[in-house]
């Protein structure tokens, strides 16, 4: 019966399986209804279609910052004469840019653009390209900058605006192939300012902050939290861990930090926004900033807890700690972000380099946690994770006196809270005592009525004679004396 | 991957020596930061201005050129162990501390050679086994011959060392940074094109000021 409803569900009638074009040839739906041939070419199509699009925007939108810069450069007189040069060579240039393009970036661009995507595009450039007051003012800054440098200056600023043309037309690849091209770009970048522009390393660097600043603000929308992999969920099962871990003390983890020392807890606060904030910066380098003043903040506490500088046996659990009482946003996703897309030479070296390093350490840590890393047994570890006791209940007597303010105010209406619930619940217990009462009682009454009832049956007995008759009964009555008349007495 | 400048081309004075990450191993309380302290600071855990002691930075001049070291310290717990590769990661040297009062933290300095080994290849990173603590050698559980015969088992750099007392420490470094120069004469700048450590190092003119 129902083997006969299946096949039927499946039935397709033949004339739709063919390929929509008509050629006679059977179509896919992965080809949307096509045959592989006729997809290609109407892929093909559109494919081009967009390409067209696309360069006609970036084009646009070149021009458009060409034009601010000459402006603002033709502000300064001097420099106006060589820039218009430069203007109008890019003008003539612009027919032959798709080969300017490939010369700069060979190999990696060659792949990139005539690679074959069977995906959905894009959504239209122009929603995605849309400038924000922020990056507007970052290009002005940029522009403001590179003008220190002159002709170096004017080579840096073409070679950027290619750099985000190519990373335009590599949004639809992996997020990690349009990492490495941004970190071949900077590695180009640097060592052309080296070898060609013979920029003094320390100018180099600055330059460099300078260029990730500019690309990273604009790329940020796009590269940040990419929908094609799953750092959204990495960040959702770090977030839920560390709620689930909110119960964990500074002594499970031997923090060495004493909160109970005002300015301590002073800094334990200003590492826990530094770490939040970090979200809210574009720039990979920002977002390393803030986890340096973080980690700052964090020596500073535990150098006034222990009065002798911290070393990273002291550090890294304080800040495990301080990432588990901030829970920072999305953090998986800034770390991903942060890996991907900040100039190398940053990250695994120097002072940001190691403090970042921590931080993975720390979630890293985080996500690994278990019993014996708190020095807890099994069932205690169990019962807190599925939150059944917190040990801070348990210590709060302890806990209200180095909290600050708000902590203990809080913990004192917990308390109040409590023993309201109790009275509750006693006033409750005393309500369903008393209803139990009165349900007893009307029952009571009710049972003992109905013993009376029955002990004592009501039989009303028909009156057998009319009233009239009231003696009648009277056996002897013939006997008794005629009633007295009444006699008249004249007197 | 960048390829390591080995011979400067002209203006080489201006540029910045050479970066070499060096990392401190070992279990907690041996002395790694203590050392890293008296080499940089030439102190003993007094206080100081400075707000921490778990990343430093010391420029050294050596005969032939001179390089800067960026000291990583590490949590030593046992419970960090599991996350602390990511520490080693670009890292040029190693020194493995273990405190030669304690045996126990000397085979945790084996179990990190390990470590070691699974992360880089053979002659990638320069080690060096170092026992502290030789102010203490009444208490000491681990001899002098025990930890050459183990350095020289593996092929790494031997010293014993005192922070305390600031007993071969800074000779300890140089030998370190002797051996790295060294070998970047030797090996070249073809040797390191290792897709494992593809973020190994970013160019090396490309040094970062310390903010302190």
């Amino acid at each position: 019966m129902s083997l006969k409803s299946e096949r039927r569900g499946i039935h397709v009638d033949q004339s739709e399986l063919l390929c929509k074009k008509g050629c006679g040839y059977y179509g896919n739906s992965a080809w949307q209804g096509f045959c592989s041939k006729c997809w290609r070419e109407e892929y093909h199509r559109a494919r081009q279609k967009q390409i067209q699009e696309d360069w006609e925007l970036a084009e646009r939108l070149q021009r458009e910052e060409e034009e601010a810069f000459a402006s603002s450069q033709s502000n300064q007189g001097a420099q106006s004469l060589t820039f218009s040069k430069f203007e109008e060579k890019k003008t003539n240039e612009k027919t032959r840019k798709v080969t300017t393009v490939k010369k700069f970036f060979s190999a990696s661009s060659r792949v990139g653009s005539k690679k074959e995507i069977p995906e959905v595009k894009a959504p239209s450039p122009s929603i995605n390209r849309q400038t924000s007051i922020e990056t507007d003012r970052v290009s002005k800054e940029f522009i403001e900058f590179l003008k220190t440098y002159h002709k170096t200056g004017q080579e840096i600023y073409k070679q950027t605006k290619l750099f985000l043309e190519a990373m335009h037309y590599k949004r639809e690849l992996s997020i990690e192939e349009q990492s490495e091209f941004t970190q071949d770009f900077y590695q180009n970048m640097a060592e052309r300012m080296q070898t060609r522009g013979k920029v003094p390393p320390e100018r180099v660097e600055k330059i460099m902050d300078q260029i990730e600043k500019y690309i990273m603000t604009r790329l940020y929308k796009h590269v940040f939290c990419p929908e094609t992999t799953d750092d959204e969920k990495k960040d959702l099962a770090i977030q839920k861990r560390i709620r689930a871990l909110h119960w964990v003390t500074p002594q499970m983890l031997c923090v060495p930090v004493n909160e109970e020392i005002p300015e301590v807890s002073d800094m334990v606060v200003k590492a826990i926004t530094d770490i939040i904030e970090m979200d809210s910066k574009r720039v990979p380098r920002d977002k390393l900033g803030c986890i340096t003043r973080c980690s700052q903040h964090i020596f500073t506490a535990i150098r006034i807890t222990k009065s002798e500088p911290a070393s990273a046996d002291d550090f890294l659990p304080t800040l495990i700690y301080i990432v588990l009482k901030g829970n920072p946003p999305r953090l998986q996703s800034n770390i991903q972000y942060i890996t991907r897309f900040c100039n190398p030479s940053r990250l695994m070296t120097g002072e940001d380099g190691y403090y970042f390093t921590n931080l993975c350490c720390a979630v890293a840590f985080i996500e690994k946690l278990d019993a014996q890393s708190l020095n807890l047994s099994q069932e205690d570890f169990d019962r807190y994770m599925s939150g059944q006791t917190s040990p801070r209940k348990q210590e709060s007597e302890a806990w209200s006196p180095g909290a600050c303010l708000g902590v203990k105010q809080m913990y004192k209406n917990l308390d109040l809270l409590s023993q309201l619930n109790e009275r509750q619940e006693r006033i409750m217990s005393e309500a369903k005592k008393l209803e139990k009462d009165l349900i007893d009682w009307t029952d009571g009454i009710a049972k003992e009525v109905q013993d009376i009832v029955e002990k004592y049956p009501l039989d009303i007995k028909p009156p057998n004679q009319p009233l009239a008759a009231i003696d009648s009964e009277n056996v002897e009555n013939d006997k008794l004396p005629p009633p007295l008349q009444p006699q008249v007495y004249a007197g | 991957m960048a390829q390591k400048d080995t011979t400067p081309p002209p203006g080489a004075a201006l540029r910045p020596p050479r970066v070499f990450k060096l990392v401190l191993l070992g279990s907690g309380s041996v002395g790694k930061s203590s050392l890293a302290l008296r080499y940089v600071k030439n102190d003993f855990k007094s206080i100081l201005p400075t707000v921490g002691c778990a990343f430093f930075t010391k420029v050294v001049h050596m005969e032939a050129a001179s390089l800067k070291f960026e000291i990583w310290d590490t949590a030593g717990q046992e419970k960090y162990h599991s996350v602390c590769h990511l520490y080693l990661r670009g890292a040029n040297a190693a020194l493995l501390v273990y405190d030669i009062t304690s045996k126990d933290s000397f085979v945790r300095a084996q179990s990190w050679l390990k470590d070691l080994e699974s992360e880089f290849l053979p002659g990638e990173v320069v080690v060096m086994l170092l026992g502290n603590k030789t102010d203490l050698n009444k208490e000491r559980e681990v001899t002098f011959e025990e930890g050459k015969e183990f350095a020289e088992s593996k092929k790494l750099l031997f010293m014993e060392t005192s922070a305390r007392l600031n007993h071969q420490v800074t000779e300890a470094f140089s030998a370190v940074a002797r051996e790295l120069l060294q070998r970047e004469e030797t090996v070249g700048p073809t040797q390191k094109e290792n897709a494992r450590v593809a973020l190994n190092e970013g160019p090396p003119r490309q040094v970062r000021c310390c903010a302190h």
